[in-house]
């Protein structure tokens, strides 16, 4: 490739990735995700979708600022990774491997981040730098999927609003959000967090997730 | 014996029909098209329908370059969302679902193209081919092209895409999806080596263009 076609690549990288307008999704979930059903049960139903109304609204009275405070944490791993893509250098350590990023991180950080995952053809590893993750440091990973970077962040996360866990990932359980057309998926082992963020799909994202993920 | 089958799914009469009508967009000998087949419908598995409903953003993004306005592009992925569940039976389990969603976006473009011929989609993918082929290579390969291309923001890029013809925008902007040159064959029911050049094309034409928006 040569740099002009390089230059063509990060130019298209730089067009806004618009996720779908959120009515477009809700439409089509109404649409084909919830099948409306009217039987004899329709009206337990009804007061027991009542009922589940009534619990939820008292779950968003009390639960909303916790809520609010945990979704600060996708967009501070959707920020940081632009931060780090931004960056003159963005990776601080090019990779020759995980044994060789992994140690580099010693005394750069107060914590050995581990990771079940070092990297294949598919997903390579690029390399490491030093991030900030709210008020704490963090181990950034830069792997690559095609012409994607995806950025993970190994941190402390004692402290933090954490979001409830939503789905399964690998062997423990993670939450996954999309901001700004990033795709973020967030997890913890003990007491590190990790925050994987990029925008390629996010059923890629969720495989080099779940390696990651991984007990080693 | 699965061809038989096929034809026994198929009605001849519509086989027949699929074959006369030409594609209107990029309507040259090598198109690549590849409608989906007319099925029985059977109703999409909800499983089927919340994997493929996560690709809504993937199919919107194509739909709005595709249309140039959010509310065209809105339409388009309903439709494509409509068709593609009327003959989920077509999938076959285990294959790829965002390369067959983007397939029917496609398609479905293509047809509401032919029905609305006043729209302003125009040129087949051959015109940009040719511009692209009279470039000198040099001019491609200059030091000023490549500061223009450093320099060059989102808008810009999004207006020089416009000016593409549907096909190369398609081609260019599902390789940005993060598509294989295999997947992209599939999408657009082209050979491998088809998809290449009109990638090499696509983007000579965009780098083309952008030399009339970079500042």
């Amino acid at each position: 490739m040569d740099p002009q076609d390089q230059a063509l690549s990060a130019a298209l990288a730089r067009l806004a990735r618009r996720p779908a307008p959120d009515g477009l999704k809700r439409a089509l979930a109404e649409r084909w995700l919830e099948p409306r059903r009217f039987g004899a049960g329709r009206v337990a139903r009804g007061m027991a979708a009542v009922l589940a109304g009534a619990a939820l609204a008292t779950a968003v009275l009390f639960g909303w600022r916790e809520h609010t405070a945990s979704q600060g944490l996708f967009a501070e791993a959707v920020n940081d990774h632009l931060r780090l893509l931004y960056a003159e250098r963005p990776i601080e350590i090019e990779s020759g491997g995980v044994h060789q990023v992994k140690p580099w991180f010693a005394g750069r950080v107060d914590f050995a981040p581990a990771l079940g995952f070092g990297g294949d053809d598919e997903f390579p590893l690029q390399g490491g730098a030093v991030a900030l993750f709210l008020d704490r440091k963090a181990a950034a990973f830069e792997f690559k999927r095609r012409l994607h970077p995806i950025t993970l962040f190994v941190f402390r996360a004692e402290g933090l609003p954490w979001p409830a866990a939503g789905r399964p990932l690998g062997p423990t359980q993670a939450a996954f959000a999309t901001q700004r057309g990033f795709h973020v998926v967030l997890w913890r082992r003990g007491d590190l967090g990790y925050a994987l963020v990029s925008d390629v799909d996010e059923k890629e994202l969720t495989t080099l997730g779940s390696k990651l993920a991984a007990e080693r | 014996m699965e061809r038989f089958r096929d034809e026994l799914r198929w009605p001849r009469l519509v086989l027949v029909s699929r074959v006369l009508v030409q594609p209107a967009i990029g309507a040259t000998e090598d198109v690549c098209y590849r409608p989906e087949p007319v099925t029985r419908s059977r109703p999409a598995s909800s499983s089927l329908r919340a994997e493929a409903l996560a690709h809504a953003d993937a199919l919107f993004r194509l739909a709005y370059h595709l249309t140039g306005n959010q509310a065209d592009a809105e339409d388009l992925v309903q439709d494509t969302y409509a068709r593609a569940f009327g003959a989920s039976s077509r999938f076959e389990e285990g294959s790829n679902l965002r390369a067959w969603l983007f397939r029917i976006l496609r398609n479905v473009h293509i047809d509401h193209y032919r029905r609305a011929r006043s729209s302003p989609l125009s040129g087949s993918f051959d015109d940009e081919d040719e511009a692209a082929a009279a470039l000198p290579q040099e001019l491609l390969r200059d030091d000023q092209e490549l500061e223009r291309l450093r320099s060059v923001v989102a808008e810009d890029i999004e207006a020089a895409l416009l000016t593409l013809s549907p096909d190369a925008r398609t081609v260019v902007l599902l390789e940005l999806e993060g598509l294989t040159e295999s997947e992209l064959a599939s999408v657009l029911g082209c050979a491998v080596g088809t998809v290449k050049s009109r990638l090499q094309r696509a983007r000579q034409a965009l780098r083309l263009r952008l030399k009339d928006y970079a500042r």
